[in-house]
């Protein structure tokens, strides 16, 4: 049966004052796919580090199943080897003196397993995972797509109640990411594991995950699926963090034309000078002059992304924004630019009404 | 498990119990390890034969004294001071010379193509590792020949020679490290060889270097065989050389051999501390050597 | 790697070394040979006389300097300088390696772990004749720390001059060499372990693996090439061993702590015999070829490209 993990109040401070988890509380269901997701320094890796035992968070809890692993408050911790957690390195922390198959068996040996018993739960198994020929190979005659796929069988070997990533795919090839996202979140579902991944790459996140948590200097912006950290964010930093091409962002005062021309109602701006205004360059466009839309500009850059064009489109006053090139422009031209949807944020960063037109 | 709490990351010893006893072990064995230098120390400083009636290690009664020290600086047969100078005059040019040398051949090995570099290579290991003993009778009368024997020029140019090979291996594996994008824009802006290695290679490694001399010159320093083989003559001997002869026949005179072991010992010692980044970055270099 | 062509002045890099190395080094090694196999190695030169041949090394075999059969036989000293240079190995190299990595290991939990260890350093800083004198100095009887803590532990009974007995003269200089030289394997084994991937010894804690286990079954395999190179080079100092034994026993007494180095010097400054001095340094040479080739191997495979 999965268990869920359940995360209240963590703080973590490393000497002399560095805060790198700030009163940190989610709670990871059963059999859930979670991502936590932030840039460096956000204190991502730190969080699963303690969920795995390998850190002491300064103040809070964690439990796995209803089991408490620890509780500064009570002074309570559980070894890591007492947690039954299965966890896969960055660098995949193979044991490079040893064959893929005593890799996987270590767990097990240490248990004290009888050797039969071993042979039988390893291959099951390295042939889940696509491995059985690779079992007497050493970490060095590898490449890293198997050494990955090794070190997911060490961790899944001993049937752990959790199985923790800490950056599985960045040191993967880009073509072999996309394969070895598909590949973990396929075996995620087969097994039912919960499973805690720890990302700095949104496209990991999106790709895997049923909820996304984002960290930010130790402090959560914000949990939820991940169509709601896109549609609906919870501040300016999750808009800029998340969406590829990034979000335009200015920062305007209520009296700009900008703000004006998008009708943004009394209610949302009343008592601010200031705002912050987002707009997805997938949620607006850059269509003829003529057309129906919000905002005049002209054309300063045209740039392919794969099949789509945008166009970074001059709009006056110091504005300028990436929407997607709906028309034949060139650089130069005259457009005239629709947008969708706008986000708009207070001064201080969280959002306050998202408009849709 | 509380101390494990308080200190933020689980410990691999385990109970706190445990690893107050390591430390109290480990500090115990640490102290026990220079004992020796604490007590030819102590022995240096105070008369032998309070050292004897007592031993060094007894505080009382302690007759603080210099005695030992001017004893052997000024020893009318093997005068101490006379060594150290000899030891400086020998080690100094023993270390420029080949670090010269050897840092024009490693720049060589790093960056020119040759065709049997690799195993010129393998030769100069192998003349790393080769014993003194192995080269020091042909020296020997190759030196005398050029009336070069008992001089301060013959030993010098043993020393360099015998320190060429470790020095490049330890400065070509140094120069394959520095980016190699400032030397091309070197060459694209007209540089030759030559100046590339002095503008561009040599200030870039200068930490290398230091590390090379530092090591070269302890090493030049510490040496005694080649000075016994070498050198004969009391006024030319370096302080290594001097020191078993402070011994004398019968009796072990240890009030002038331990203030003169920590005369011999200064130089290296001093060099330690206050280059001991470079030395020890320069150890693993020079610990191939032997 | 750019790899620059060769040209004249190019070579002009190397032509200094060469000529020093060729005639300092290379020279006196071709030499040495020719010598010990009593051929003059510069024609008209007389350093050497008698037939050619491999007479020398009968005669360096059969001295009881070097091999004494009888005294192997009745396990007394002397054994003659090769055996005394084995036992030397076989007791000062799984010492050093053991002091070596329980230091090395235990040294990162203990606070002032650093200064500790450049405690244990000061061996490798100071002229080994210095150290030889400090070990002789440190088995003294009524100087020395070892009879100090004889007494202190209640075996004052013990109590001796180490050094000058035949049964203990060569066992005080090798245990008084693992004290010079363990400052060298602590400092390989403690930058070998600074350089172990902390992850790996992570994922041995998740996995479930105590300390003793990560230490024997992670650690030590995972500093196998540090191990090769430390045992290269204990053995080849071991075999070179000189300074230590001139400067406290002058191989005595009778020859009880005699070594190979000591033993070529002997034919060489006292006896003037520069034939058989050529082939006891032809021989320990020979001895230690095996040593060089393994640790060349491991430095050509470790790095070297």
């Amino acid at each position: 049966m999965a268990k869920g993990v359940r995360i209240a109040g963590v703080w973590k401070v490393f000497p002399p004052n560095v805060v790198a988890l700030k009163d940190i509380s989610v709670e990871i269901r059963p059999g859930e796919f979670f991502v936590i997701l932030g840039p460096s320094g956000s204190g991502k890796t730190t969080l699963l580090r303690i969920i795995a035992g390998l850190e002491i968070p300064t103040r809070g809890s964690v439990a796995i199943g209803d089991r408490e692993v620890v509780n500064v408050e009570k002074g309570v911790f559980v070894e890591p080897r007492d947690r039954n957690v299965g966890m896969v390195f960055q660098n995949w922390a193979l044991y490079p003196h040893m064959t893929a198959y005593d890799n996987i068996a270590f767990p097990l040996r240490l248990k004290r397993m009888p050797e039969e018993e071993i042979k039988k739960r390893v291959t099951e198994v390295a042939e889940a995972l696509g491995i059985a020929e690779l079992l007497d190979r050493k970490p060095g005659h590898m490449s890293g797509g198997q050494q990955q796929r090794v070190a997911v069988a060490r961790a899944l070997v001993k049937q752990p109640d959790v199985l923790l990533l800490d950056e599985p795919f960045s040191n993967l090839d880009a073509r072999i990411r996309v394969t070895a996202r598909e590949f973990v979140k396929e075996l995620q579902k087969k097994l039912g594991i919960t499973t805690i991944l720890v990302t700095h790459d949104q496209a990991d996140a999106f790709a895997v995950g049923d909820r996304i948590m984002v960290l930010r200097r130790g402090e959560t912006q914000q949990i939820g699926v991940p169509e709601e950290l896109y549609s609906s964010p919870a501040n300016v930093f999750i808009a800029n963090f998340i969406g590829d091409p990034p979000t335009n962002i200015y920062k305007l005062p209520t009296s700009h034309r900008l703000v004006k021309s998008l009708g943004i109602p009394q209610g949302v701006e009343e008592g601010y000078g200031e705002l912050y205004i987002g707009i997805r360059p997938d949620e607006a466009a850059a269509l003829k002059p003529g057309d129906e839309g919000h905002l005049e500009g002209r054309v300063v850059l045209v740039e392919y992304v794969g099949s789509r064009r945008y166009a970074k489109v001059d709009v006056g006053d110091g504005v300028s924004l990436k929407v997607l090139l709906e028309c034949d422009a060139n650089t130069g031209d005259p457009v005239r630019v629709r947008v969708q949807k706008v986000h708009v944020f207070a001064p201080s960063g969280e959002r306050l009404a998202t408009l849709t037109y | 498990m509380r101390r494990a709490l308080r200190s933020g990351r689980p410990g691999l010893i385990g109970s706190p119990f445990k690893i107050l006893v390591l430390n109290v072990v480990a500090w115990a064995v640490g102290v026990l390890w220079i004992t020796p230098f604490i007590g030819i120390f102590m022995t240096s400083i105070r008369p032998f034969r309070e050292v004897v009636l007592h031993g060094w290690w007894s505080p009382v009664p302690f007759t603080p004294t210099l005695k030992n020290y001017v004893d052997a600086l000024f020893n009318p047969m093997f005068s101490l001071s006379r060594g150290i100078i000899n030891s400086f005059i020998i080690a100094v040019p023993s270390t420029l010379i080949p670090v010269g040398i050897a840092a024009l051949t490693a720049y060589g090995f790093a960056r020119f193509s040759l065709p049997v570099k690799r195993y010129l290579f393998v030769t100069i290991l192998f003349l790393m590792a080769v014993p003194q003993q192995m080269m020091i009778i042909p020296i020997f009368f190759l030196l005398k020949d050029l009336h070069l024997l008992n001089t301060y020029l013959g030993l010098i140019l043993v020393h360099s020679s015998w320190g060429i090979p470790w020095i490049t291996f330890f400065l070509k594996n140094y120069f394959s490290l520095l980016p190699v994008e400032l030397e091309e824009a070197a060459r694209v802006d007209g540089a030759t060889d030559f100046q590339v290695f002095r503008k561009v290679v040599l200030p870039l490694a200068l930490p290398g270097l230091i590390s090379a001399s530092v090591l070269q010159f302890a090493w030049v320093w510490n040496d005694f065989f080649f000075a016994l083989m070498l050198i004969f003559d009391p006024d030319k001997m370096v302080v290594t050389q001097m020191l078993p002869r402070l011994k004398g026949q019968y009796q072990v005179d240890w009030g002038l051999l331990s203030s003169g072991s920590v005369i011999a010992m200064l130089a290296p010692l001093l060099i330690y501390a206050l280059f001991n980044r470079y030395y020890m970055r320069g150890f693993r270099g020079w610990a191939m050597k032997g | 790697m750019t790899s620059l062509r060769m040209s004249p002045t190019r070579i002009s890099f190397f032509i200094p070394a060469l000529i020093l190395i060729l005639v300092f080094v290379v020279y006196p090694i071709i030499a040495t040979i020719l010598l010990s196999l009593n051929i003059n190695p510069i024609p008209g030169t007389e350093i050497v006389e008698g037939a050619p041949g491999l007479e020398n090394y009968v005669k360096v075999v059969s001295d009881k300097r070097f091999l004494n059969p009888k005294g192997v036989e009745q396990a007394s000293f002397p054994m003659g300088a090769i055996v005394h240079n084995v036992i030397w190995i076989a007791i000062h190299l799984p010492l050093t390696l053991v002091v070596g990595i329980l230091f090395a290991v235990f040294l990162q939990y203990v606070k002032g772990g650093s200064i500790i260890r450049s405690f244990i350093f000061l061996g490798m800083v100071i002229p080994m004749i210095v150290g030889g004198l400090l070990i002789q100095f440190s088995f003294d009887k009524d100087l020395g720390v070892v009879n100090l803590l004889l007494k202190a532990s209640g075996l004052g009974f013990l109590a001796k001059t180490w050094t000058i007995y035949p049964d203990t003269a060569l066992f005080s200089l090798i245990l008084g060499s693992v004290w010079l030289w363990s400052g060298f394997t602590v400092t390989m084994y403690s930058a070998g372990l600074s350089s172990l991937p902390r992850e790996v010894i992570e994922a041995a804690i998740v996995d479930g693996a105590d300390f003793k286990t990560i230490l024997f079954k992670i650690i030590i395999p995972m500093l196998k090439p540090v191990t090769l190179t430390v045992v290269a080079m204990t053995i080849l100092w071991d075999l070179k061993i000189f300074d230590i034994v001139y400067a406290s026993t002058q191989g005595g007494p009778g020859g009880a702590s005699n070594v190979l180095a000591l033993l070529m010097y002997e034919y060489f400054a006292r006896l003037g015999d520069y034939a058989m001095s050529a082939t006891v340094a032809t021989i320990l040479t020979l001895v230690v070829i095996p040593v060089v080739l393994l640790w060349i191997r491991s430095i050509m495979r470790g790095g070297e490209g």
